[in-house]
């Protein structure tokens, strides 16, 4: 036990009289740990980042819509108001909310001085339960403001400062002016704390309205897709199932027919993506470290060689053959873990500073340090086994006469 | 007095394959505790040879071997180490100390191996420089000590786990004249304090400072005489 502290406090002195030497040794280290850090941390990063994501889009939302094989699309294969009805009926129960994602952009005008693109989602009633939303004034869109078509809207904090110098806005009167040039005027019913959200924030994005859908999905309209929300404790591939096989009947069409997609899906494809990205990083990780450790076996061999003399002497004076391989070993284990510690820095300080210049927060593993650190340690004890061995095998007679 | 060192019948052939060396042959010797031997010889004579058997660095090829009451031969590696570390204290030509390391690191070394408890260790290094006249240089680095310094910081080192003998290999060879009787008479004065010492040497000057002569050739011991004293 003395003899290891002894050794820690040998290998560091050897350490810090070749400094530029254990640094070059340890840079292969400190790069193939330092990617591994800053990938691992970025995909960890991304993974919360779009978990956060869904939860704000609706993790149980599906979307379905008509792929013709062919790609020859007929009036049929679009929903009515009646083709959304009958889908009620049957799946109601399991699907509290249903639209045909009637998302168009149009000019929102105060009528005097302000005004500005904004995106417009027609929605039914009901869609703050499926999508819960921040209300700071008023509510959200009404079976009222849907059955009497009324000229409803909700709009987000930041409009409302901005047409009105304040939160409240709520009984406030704006005009919506379509691409066509009609121009309609609405009375705010709410106003919403818009989620912060690092995909909206990438896209730019205008602000965000909701108003009836009724207003614009009449009964003669025709929607592309099906929007629609699956109940909490529902059997969700099993309710997919029978939507598709209902859908495709409705149309006319094979069940390969009929493409739906979930934010489920879409986060399992993040999921596989990012465990193939971990693949190909721990591969990279693999070959950094192997060219690292074999760096620092290579710096052990020359230190071993120099220091023959050394080891003759301390030989001589009574050191056994494994007080001279541990105190090698270790020597090559702190550089390394050094390397590694270094690395793991340096990652999550690159990582760090490219969050806070696009506004996220990072996730770091704190595990991932401890591995990164012991793993590298082990690569140095490994790669110092065979200089190590070479350093305690030396005969003491011979070490003292070397020059 | 006792007797410390027991060497009957001993040989030692170096054999690599074609040709076969026989570097000492029949030795014969017995050494008490307290003696201070000069060990002499040209070149080849076998003296450095004995001298690493002695040191317990080598193994006789047969014969008898006896330190302190411990026989020699057939040890493993790890006991010749213990050996050396407890039994023996080197004194070489070269100085051979380690390097970027300060004289008290250098002489606590054979202590960290005998696992001396930090502090101890401290307090014997201290010790054993200033009775060699360095407690001013502690914390030199050899680099800093000129060459008699060095040989003090070695001579201090070999003290420092009180082996019963102190083995010296031409320690004067690299030192100029006043450096040598310096040292020289520090070995003298360690030996009237009862440490027995054997020196390797080809220099009359440094055999006179002892009380027997050794001398070899060819392998063979051939001359053990005790030296005259004037006082």
């Amino acid at each position: 036990m003395m003899l290891l502290f002894e050794n820690i406090k040998l290998a560091l002195s050897a350490i810090r009289s070749n400094k530029m030497r254990s640094f070059l040794t340890m840079l292969g280290i400190i790069i193939g740990i330092g990617s591994v850090i800053a990938i691992v941390s970025i995909g960890d990063t991304m993974r919360s980042v779009i978990a956060s994501e869904y939860e704000n889009v609706g993790i149980n939302r599906v979307i379905y819509y008509v792929l013709p094989e062919d790609n020859v699309w007929y009036e049929s294969d679009y929903f009515s108001q009646d083709d959304i009805d009958q889908i009620k009926d049957a799946f109601g129960d399991r699907i509290p909310y249903i639209d045909t994602y009637y998302y168009d952009s149009m000019t929102l005008s105060d009528g005097v001085r302000n005004q500005e693109k904004v995106d417009i989602y027609a929605v039914e009633s009901g869609y703050d339960q499926v999508q819960p939303m921040d209300f700071l004034y008023g509510r959200m869109i009404d079976e009222g403001d849907v059955e009497s078509k009324r000229n409803s809207i909700v709009i987000e904090q930041e409009t409302a400062q901005k047409y009105f110098g304040t939160d409240n806005a709520v009984g406030r009167k704006l005009q919506l002016l379509s691409t066509t040039g009609d121009r309609e005027e609405f009375t705010v019913v709410g106003v919403y704390k818009k989620q912060d959200s690092f995909l909206m924030a990438m896209s730019g994005g205008n602000a965000l309205v909701y108003v009836p859908s009724s207003l614009y999905f009449t009964p003669d309209s025709l929607g592309f897709e099906i929007n629609c929300y699956v109940a909490e404790d529902t059997d969700a591939e099993l309710l997919r199932t029978q939507m598709t096989n209902y859908i495709a009947r409705m149309k006319n069409r094979t069940t390969d027919e009929i493409f739906s997609t979930s934010a489920r899906d879409e986060m399992g494809m993040m999921d596989s993506m990012m465990s193939g990205l971990s693949v190909a990083v721990g591969a990279i990780a693999a070959i950094s470290l192997l060219v690292g450790g074999i760096g620092i076996m290579n710096i052990m061999l020359v230190s071993v060689t120099e220091r023959t003399r050394e080891i003759g002497i301390r030989k001589a004076l009574g050191a056994r053959t494994s007080h001279i391989l541990t105190q090698f070993l270790i020597e090559s284990a702190i550089i390394s873990a050094a390397g590694g510690f270094i690395g793991t820095l340096l990652g999550i300080g690159i990582v760090a500073l490219g969050g806070m210049l696009i506004g996220i927060d990072v996730v770091v593993n704190p595990l991932i340090v401890v591995i990164a650190v012991g793993f590298s340690a082990v690569v140095g004890i490994f790669f110092g086994i065979y200089p190590a061995r070479r350093a305690a095998a030396a005969d003491p007679i011979d070490a003292l006469r070397y020059e | 007095m006792s007797e410390l060192i027991r060497i009957a019948n001993l040989n030692k052939i170096y054999d690599s394959g074609a040709v076969q060396v026989h570097a000492l042959k029949d030795i014969n010797l017995t050494i008490e505790q307290g003696e201070f031997i000069a060990i002499m010889g040209h070149s080849g004579s076998g003296k450095s040879t004995l001298m690493n058997i002695l040191g317990c660095l080598d193994r006789p090829t047969n014969g008898v071997y006896q330190l302190d009451g411990i026989d020699i031969a057939n040890r493993t590696n790890d006991e010749l180490s213990d050996i050396r570390n407890k039994k023996i204290g080197f004194v070489f030509q070269a100085f051979n100390l380690i390097p970027r390391t300060s004289a008290l690191k250098n002489v606590e070394l054979p202590m960290i191996y005998a696992q001396v408890p930090g502090k101890q260790r401290v307090a014997r290094a201290t010790a054993l420089l200033e009775k060699v006249g360095l407690g001013e240089r502690l914390e030199h680095m050899p680099n800093e000590l000129s060459g008699g310094q060095k040989q003090r910081v070695a001579i201090a080192r070999a003290l420092s786990n009180q082996p019963p003998i102190l083995l010296a290999d031409e320690p004067t060879g690299n030192l100029d004249s006043s450096s040598t009787i310096e040292i020289m008479e520090l070995f003298t004065q360690l030996n009237r304090e009862g440490v027995t010492i054997i020196i390797v040497t080809h220099e009359d000057d440094v055999a006179a400072f002892t009380h027997r002569v050794l001398w070899f050739e060819d392998g063979r011991l051939i001359s053990d005489r005790k030296v005259e004293k004037q006082s």
